[in-house]
């Protein structure tokens, strides 16, 4: 609950204008039904009466009539804006909450960032803020809108009616309302939230049994893995079957609140008519005014069925949201430290890291330098470091012990701002993003020029690719779909090149390609970057020999 | 809408179709008729107060009665409820469970398969829209035929210029919700496209988290992002202005149709407008017809409202259409774990043939024999993976035999078979849960599994995870490098002890140390004396092996 109160108070921050229209046009549409079946059931009567009495003709048939007609086309109209207004408050709610979430994931640790790339977490986390949709349109909104139409409908009802018929409608509508809903709320709390990890579980099995398919059967494992799918199944079934008979108890518990407190209201009047303390006319009012409240637990029902689900979506999100940040001070404050003309564009010195999580070292003591205008290429098996080196050398983890420098200076006194202009990293999976060539390239420098991007496609080989497929405003799709693997790896390796670093880090970055092409585009790196100090990790040998030297890192003490 | 997903639709219903689902409308429907007597008790017990001399019913008893129908009409909307939400349920449980049965029973090699996220989305998402389809919009287009006819049947004998009021305005409404059918389905599709784009750009972003930061443009990015949604959020405002007037003229009319019933019953009763009736209305019945008004618009109103649920109804069932009429070649058995087949495991491939998106792939006539090493080389595309699923029994082949172990390879021998195979995929997936999970279905014994982690080279790589074989790796392998997973892979064929090796491609993307040794692990369980079968291109990976066969794939 804590959590979803802190998610609520973030929608309020951001879109607090959106939802107070939203509630606002609400409560009039709410209160709009109230009144036109409260003020027909009053004209109706008052028409009778006054037609058995001869007054037909003195009685001011046209305000009441108006009004009828007035609040029919104004509560359409309100009904209009309201769905309008409800919708986008909710779209702007939407957006608002993940822009906040894009913030904060931007800023986690290395090691986070890569444990969120798996494609089931990242479906997680867009189901969870899918779920927090409702919070504003089936919670918040509707409970603020129905608090201020009882509220005003109470006053309205103890003006024209009869004080003891308002508090009847009033209290016996909300006391029923509420303990309803709350009912609910608790109720489907445990269902709703089965439901939900019914669901996931059901997806995940699902994907693994489909795309594990042959490993699974030729273990002779794919059927259990389908029971387990169907087990996922059942449970799902059962729990939604748990979570609409709370709705449907709680719909009945209202809709017998409505008619109870109709009928009450009907009764007191008629009392209260009997004994000529108000009229027929106004006991008409308030009982048809009370009929129409019950209009407002409409959208709440649902909101409460899935308040479990809300809850855990809201506590996952939160923590997320709310974590402290652990990325020091924004970089502008610090200034960057002067680079040593002298020393070295790169220098690691007695570099160790043990592997994450255990205390066996990956790399021991390493040392190395690197110097502008030279390339190094980095060998060794699968498993013995490449990687950490790279992201070591680029200051995305930290050392467990010995220094990294860059231009002479430790990389920890780098503003995160003047180290990204300095040093890129073309990473083992780097990600495209859907848009087009141009805009892909315009990531890494927003002043880029077509001139520039032509060139530096050039010098990774991509000319031809990119003209065939219509140039620079060609557009990629999802995850830069429309290039081979191999055509979407070279374009990443061109954005790292035009953020014109003066040391390029590079994991293997001719992977798939033939070896013509993965020697042109080596050569095109260097004619693009003459002075730059490149580090390859590498295992081909096209790659080695383009170096000028190697960086064993299997040999105990890798130095140069 | 095609005439496929009407079909699939129509199929969809027949098999959730029960008596209790059918009925439940029905009850909808007379809860909705329970209005007319409660109406009729609460306008004699107003007409009484105002007349006493005539009152037919007294205070009391019109209240008790309004209530003990107003409960009874909760109950009846209770009892239906759960009828069509069970009903709803069941249904749905029903479509998914055929759903995974067919889509786990496809050759898990064909290329039309579609991917597997996207039959995840459909079974457990999209699927469900079709809940609000059964539970709202059929029972209310139930509603929407019956119950305005009571009503007008109601009003008849009262007056005929309600009834008049009624069926002019009545008819109208479905004419608009044609009108309004339109615009909300093109509405609803454009905004579900909506608001799975900003999911899909968010997704991205996320994916992307890395790169950004390494190109120091978070705050653009950010900026993007925003500036994204406010651009989708315009264009699905401008979408739903046009969606919600054409429901607003709905509700007009509707509303219109009240008022002009208020107003008529009105003037009639001040004497002011003295025709319209059979001989004048009173009180009573003024205030009966004015509480059937709204009751007369409310079924018509309510199955607009519920008019999208078709919408969305039909979307689904035009994939799933799609979806079934795509299915193609299927597994041959279960994938069950079952005894293994007898006797000496030769393989035989006699005239086989599959045709694939089209293209026919012929395999030459082959035996292998127990414990021999082999190496299917040749282009990309030729079929070496084919011919691996095809010996696995993963496929079943359009033309020619395939005998293993002295038997037909068909649907009764498959899971037999495969009971003694390994298999090395060439894309490793590691199944959700930990490392053990995918290593093993059951409980190994430590030494075992110590001895095929060692055969497979990756004792040093469990070693090096940090909870070991607890630790949980990303589906494709986050956490290892490539050539770890590979190792890990073949640590799990090795526990399995197979007599016939399958392995796909297995030092393709390796650097040479690690293809060496993935090497020697395969020739290391051949010496154990299981038989190898390998589709490669790497030179020095087939040289290792015992007989060399090039496919041709000649047609």
């Amino acid at each position: 609950m804590r959590a979803l109160r802190a998610i609520l108070r973030r929608m309020w921050r951001a879109e607090r204008a959106a939802l107070l229209r939203g509630v606002a046009l609400s409560a009039v549409v709410l209160m709009a039904g109230v009144a036109l079946l409260g003020l027909s059931g009053w004209f109706i009567t008052a028409a009778g009466l006054a037609g058995m009495l001869g007054l037909g003709l003195v009685f001011d048939v046209f305000r009441p009539s108006a009004g009828v007609r007035m609040l029919a086309l104004g509560r359409t109209a309100a009904r209009y804006g309201e769905r309008l207004i409800t919708h986008d408050a909710v779209l702007r709610v939407l957006a608002s909450l993940r822009v906040a979430l894009l913030e904060r994931l931007q800023r986690l640790p290395y090691g986070q960032m890569l444990r969120l790339r798996g494609a089931q977490t990242l479906n997680r986390l867009t189901a969870d803020v899918d779920a927090l949709d409702g919070v504003a349109l089936r919670l918040a909104m509707p409970l603020a809108a129905g608090a201020v139409t009882l509220a005003i409908s109470g006053a309205m009802l103890a003006w024209l009616v009869a004080p003891a018929v308002a508090l009847w409608s009033v209290a016996s509508f909300t006391l029923g309302a509420a303990a309803a809903l709350i009912w609910a709320g608790r109720r489907a709390l445990a269902p709703s939230r089965r439901a939900e990890l019914a669901q996931q579980a059901f997806r995940m099995r699902l994907i693994d049994a489909l795309r594990a398919a042959s490993d699974l059967a030729v273990q002779g494992r794919l059927h259990m893995q389908r029971m387990a799918v169907l087990e996922a199944e059942a449970r799902l079934h059962s729990a939604r079957d748990q979570v609409n008979r709370v709705e449907r108890r709680a719909g009945f518990a209202l809709s017998v609140t409505v008619t109870l407190a109709a009928a009450g209201a009907l009764w007191l009047g008629s009392g209260l008519a009997q004994a000529g303390q108000i009229s027929v006319a106004a006991l008409a009012l308030g009982f048809f005014a009370t009929l129409a409240l019950g209009e407002i637990t409409g959208p709440l029902r649902r909101g409460m069925a899935d308040l479990g689900r809300m809850m855990d979506a809201a506590r996952r999100v939160e923590r997320l949201l709310a974590a402290p940040d652990p990325a020091p001070a924004p970089a502008a404050a610090v200034a960057a430290p002067r680079p040593d003309p002298t020393a070295p564009a790169l220098a690691f010195a007695g570099v160790s890291l043990a592997a994450p999580g255990s205390s066996r070292p990956v790399l021991d003591a390493l040392s190395f330098d690197l110097a502008a205008g030279e390339c190094v290429a980095m060998t060794g098996r699968s498993g013995s470091g490449k990687s950490l080196v790279l992201a070591l050398a680029a200051g995305l983890i930290a050392p467990d012990a010995g220094r990294v420098l860059l231009a002479g200076q430790p990389l920890a006194d780098w503003p995160e701002a003047d180290l990204r202009a300095r040093l890129a990293l073309l990473p083992q999976r780097a990600a495209l993003m859907r848009g087009t060539v141009f805009e892909a390239l315009a990531l890494a420098r927003p002043d880029l020029t077509e001139a520039e991007a032509m060139a530096v496609l050039e010098a990774v080989q991509l000319t031809g690719v990119v003209a065939q497929n219509g140039g620079l405003s060609a557009r990629l799709g999802d995850g830069g779909a429309g290039l081979s693997g191999g055509e979407a790896r070279r374009l990443t390796l061109a954005r790292a090149i035009l953020r014109r670093p003066q040391v390029l880090l590079l994991d293997e970055p001719t992977e798939g390609l033939d070896r013509p092409t993965a020697e042109a585009v080596l050569r095109g790196i260097r004619h693009e970057l003459p002075a730059a100090a490149l580090l390859i990790a590498s295992h081909r040998a096209v790659e080695q020999e383009f170096s000028d030297r190697l960086l064993r890192l299997d040999q105990a003490a890798a130095t140069t | 809408m095609t005439e496929t997903s009407k079909g699939w639709l129509a199929g969809f219903y027949a098999a959730a179709r029960t008596a209790r689902l059918e009925s439940a409308g029905w009850i909808t429907a007379a809860a909705s008729l329970l209005w007319l007597p409660q109406a009729a008790l609460v306008a004699a017990v107003i007409a009484g107060l105002l007349d006493p001399a005539s009152a037919q019913v007294g205070p009391l008893a019109g209240t008790a009665g309004f209530a003990a129908l107003g409960l009874v009409r909760a109950g009846l909307e209770v009892l239906a409820a759960r009828w069509l939400m069970e009903g709803a349920e069941a249904a749905l449980s029903l479509a998914r469970r055929d759903l995974v049965a067919a889509e786990t029973a496809r050759a898990p090699k064909d290329p039309s398969r579609p991917a597997a996220a996207a039959v995840a989305a459909l079974a457990s998402e999209k699927l469900a829209l079709l809940g609000p389809w059964l539970i709202r919009l059929r029972p209310a287009m139930l509603r929407a035929r019956v119950v305005p006819l009571a009503i007008l049947a109601a009003a008849l004998p009262l007056s005929w210029v309600v009834v008049l009021i009624f069926v002019v305005s009545g008819p109208l409404i479905p004419v608009f919700m044609a009108l309004v059918g339109m615009a909300a389905k093109e509405a609803s599709a454009r905004q579900l496209a909506e608001v799975g784009t900003l999911n899909t750009l968010l997704l991205e972003r996320l994916q992307a988290l890395v790169d950004i930061r390494l190109l120091a443009a978070s705050s653009r990015v950010v900026e993007g992002f925003r500036a994204a949604a406010e651009d989708l959020r315009a264009r699905t405002m401008a979408v739903l202005r046009l969606a919600f007037l054409s429901s607003a003229v709905l509700e007009l009319f509707s509303a219109i149709g009240v008022a002009m019933v208020a107003v008529y019953v009105g003037f009639h009763l001040l004497g002011a407008l003295g025709w319209g009736s059979w001989g004048g209305l009173s009180v009573g019945e003024g205030i009966f017809l004015i509480l059937l008004a709204p009751a007369f618009f409310e079924p018509l109103r309510d199955m607009a409202a519920a008019w999208h649920d078709k919408a969305a109804a039909e979307a689904v069932a035009e994939e799933m259409a799609a979806l079934e009429a795509g299915r193609g070649a299927l597994m041959l058995g279960a994938g069950a774990a079952v005894a293994p087949l007898p006797g000496a495991p030769e393989i035989a491939l006699r005239g086989v043939a599959v045709q694939i998106a089209g293209r026919w792939l012929r395999l030459p006539d082959l035996t292998v024999a127990p414990g021999e090493a082999l190496a299917l080389t040749g282009p990309s595309g030729v079929g070496k993976s084919t011919a691996l699923a095809l010996i696995a029994g993963l496929q079943a082949p359009d033309q020619g035999e395939i005998r293993v172990a002295g038997q037909p390879l068909g649907p009764d021998t498959a899971d037999a078979w495969r009971a003694r195979l390994g298999w090395l995929p060439q894309v490793p997936h590691f199944l959700a849960g930990s490392l053990r999970t995918t290593l093993s279905a059951g409980p190994v014994a430590p030494a075992a599994m110590a001895a095929a982690l060692r055969l497979a080279r990756a004792d040093g790589v469990v070693a090096r995870l940090p909870r070991g074989l607890l630790a949980r790796l990303g589906e494709t392998g986050a956490g290892v490098s490539g050539g770890e997973a590979r190792r890990l892979m073949l640590a799990r064929v090795a526990l399995a002890a197979p007599q016939v090796v399958l392995a796909d491609e297995p030092t393709a993307d390796l650097d040479e140390e690690t293809a060496t040794e993935v090497t020697e692990a395969l020739l290391a369980l051949a010496a154990g004396g299981a038989t190898l079968i390998v589709a490669t291109h790497d030179a020095r990976l087939a040289a290792r092996m015992g007989r060399v066969v090039a496919l041709e794939g000649a047609v």
